[in-house]
């Protein structure tokens, strides 16, 4: 076919996805095609995506471009294949056509089809979403920067963990020279806020603010007696990656709201990243309510210092925290603080 | 204090039971290459022999690694070690301690017993030699009254191997 003829169909490609196609050689066409599913127009509700590569050679079309995946989130290796192959078969079907557009579109179908989070919580390894007890999932979330899904409970209890690890490194590194950082909780509080984490399995690095409105819904959960959980609308677009600025706003808002009253449950609410069950009330077996109980059996919990406790952690900024829902009277500020003893050991 | 992990270690929390149990039968159905659980009825100290991956330097040998899980497991690193008498490697002292990072600094609460045993065979595989660390005898003399890996200070020089 003629060279016109494929440039010409580069072109096209380029129009249709105009800032997310990215030629890499004009000829033969090697480009970079970012990719969402068609159903990520609210990116609360968008679990995958990828930015296929499709290289082509001198005889294309009658030798279809090669397929390759050059970035994604939310594919494990398994949809990752899954996602190559299809686009491949398609790419052979179609030899000898002018293929370009229809092998983005057969990847968009692909990832339309995948968008759900796939498989376990990498950190208790329960499935995210139950098929069988439908409802009773527990609630989950999604780190923005890279799209790994965690049930809420477990990343808040990670989270927990490791802020009062890195408070601890803090206070031992700061003791020797002088004791006011751990006096000073304004300034604590400031470098908290700028605080980073990485994702337990990616390790991207993504803001204490990243996983604040999830802090927030906890807290905010424990006020309803009813147990669920009331969303404001804000939040959906507070989610969304392009946004991001006014998703800090809309947190805050919604945490100024939420420091009065909440207004009664309108109904079940799809969260962005994040869908709730329908009633929080038995947060299931594996709920820190049980650890937290025999931890509190320990005796050498008095013996923590109160310099640890008096640090405004991201997480502690709202008495909503201190009452947690009513069935678990602990709040997660005790349970981690519990954690951390044992790392006095390891700095001898 | 011989076995100070045993001794001195905290039962698992609910949540660590939780994520043992699971891991235990994900493991039973999907055991990772070359590595065999020797059934127990104790959740918390793992044994698990490792048999030298073919074409490696320890093609055929099998060696024990005891897995030892804290309290607040997978928070916290497991504590992994070889039983005596360990693999000769650059990385592996002969009380068994092991220098990977992912056991210590590197450990992330999203990493399985399997995912470490998938590790360790990966950098029995790539030894260039049969051969203690260099500062095996202080290091071992250090440890001497049954020192946890976990407490030591790792540097950590070289991945490759
Ligand atoms: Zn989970
Ligand atoms: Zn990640």
């Amino acid at each position: 076919m003629a060279e016109e003829e494929v440039m010409a169909e580069l072109e096209a490609v380029e129009a249709v996805y105009g800032d997310d196609c990215q030629v890499i050689e004009p000829y033969p066409p090697h480009l970079h095609v970012h990719l969402k599913p068609r159903t990520a127009d609210i990116s609360s509700q968008q679990f995958v995506e990828a930015t296929i590569g499709m290289r082509a050679g001198s005889q294309y079309p009658e030798e279809p471009p090669v397929i390759s995946i050059i970035d994604s989130k939310g594919l494990d290796e398994r949809r990752q294949k899954l996602l190559i192959t299809s686009i491949s078969d398609i790419a052979f079907e179609l030899a000898s056509c002018l293929m370009l557009v229809a092998l983005c579109e057969e990847a968009v179908e692909r990832l339309t089809s995948m968008n759900h989070p796939d498989g376990d919580c990498p950190l208790c390894l329960y499935p995210l979403l139950d098929e069988d007890s439908g409802s009773n999932s527990l609630p989950f979330m999604k780190l923005m920067s890279c799209f790994h899904c965690f049930h809420c409970d477990c990343i808040i209890r990670w989270w927990n963990f490791i802020q009062m690890q890195s408070e601890k490194e803090i206070m031992s590194s700061s003791s020797s020279t002088s004791s006011r950082i751990v006096t000073d909780q304004q300034g604590m509080r400031k470098m908290m806020e700028g605080s980073m984490g990485k994702c337990p399995v990616c390790r991207k690095v993504f803001l204490t603010k990243d996983i604040e409105h999830v802090l927030d819904l906890v807290g905010t959960g424990a006020q309803l007696d009813s147990g669920r959980i009331e969303v404001d609308a804000d939040i959906l677009q507070s989610d969304s990656e392009k946004i991001r600025r006014q998703k800090f706003e809309a947190v805050l808002k919604l945490q100024q709201e939420n420091s009065g009253l909440i207004e009664p449950k309108r109904n079940e609410v799809l969260l962005p990243g994040m869908f709730l069950p329908q009633a929080v009330t038995a947060p299931s077996s594996e709920s820190d309510m049980t650890s937290s109980g025999t931890q509190n059996n320990d005796p050498s919990d008095k013996s923590e210092t109160n310099s640890s406790s008096s640090v405004n952690r991201p997480g502690s900024r709202k008495q909503s925290n201190s009452n947690m829902r009513r069935h678990r009277p602990q709040n997660s500020r005790n349970q981690v603080r519990h954690w951390v003893r044992k790392d006095n050991v390891s700095n001898n | 204090m011989t076995s100070p992990s045993a001794s001195s270690r905290k039962a698992l929390s609910k949540i660590a039971c939780n994520r043992l149990q699971k891991e235990l039968v994900e493991w039973q159905v999907n055991p990772p290459a070359g590595f065999k659980h020797k059934v127990t009825d104790n959740l918390q100290r793992w044994i698990i022999e490792v048999t030298g991956a073919p074409g490696t330097l320890y093609a055929g040998e099998t060696y024990q690694l005891q897995v030892d899980f804290p309290e607040h497991y997978p928070m916290e690193a497991p504590q992994v070690i070889f039983v005596p008498p360990a693999p000769p490697h650059p990385h592996i002292y002969s009380n068994g301690h092991i220098c990977l990072d992912i056991l210590y600094d590197s450990w992330s609460p999203a990493m399985t017993v399997s995912s470490i045993c998938i590790s360790l065979l990966s950098m029995l595989s790539s030894s260039p030699a049969k051969q203690r660390p260099a500062d095996n005898d202080r290091y071992v003399k250090n440890c001497k009254n049954g020192r946890s890996p976990k407490e030591t200070r790792w540097w950590f020089h070289d991945d490759k191997v």
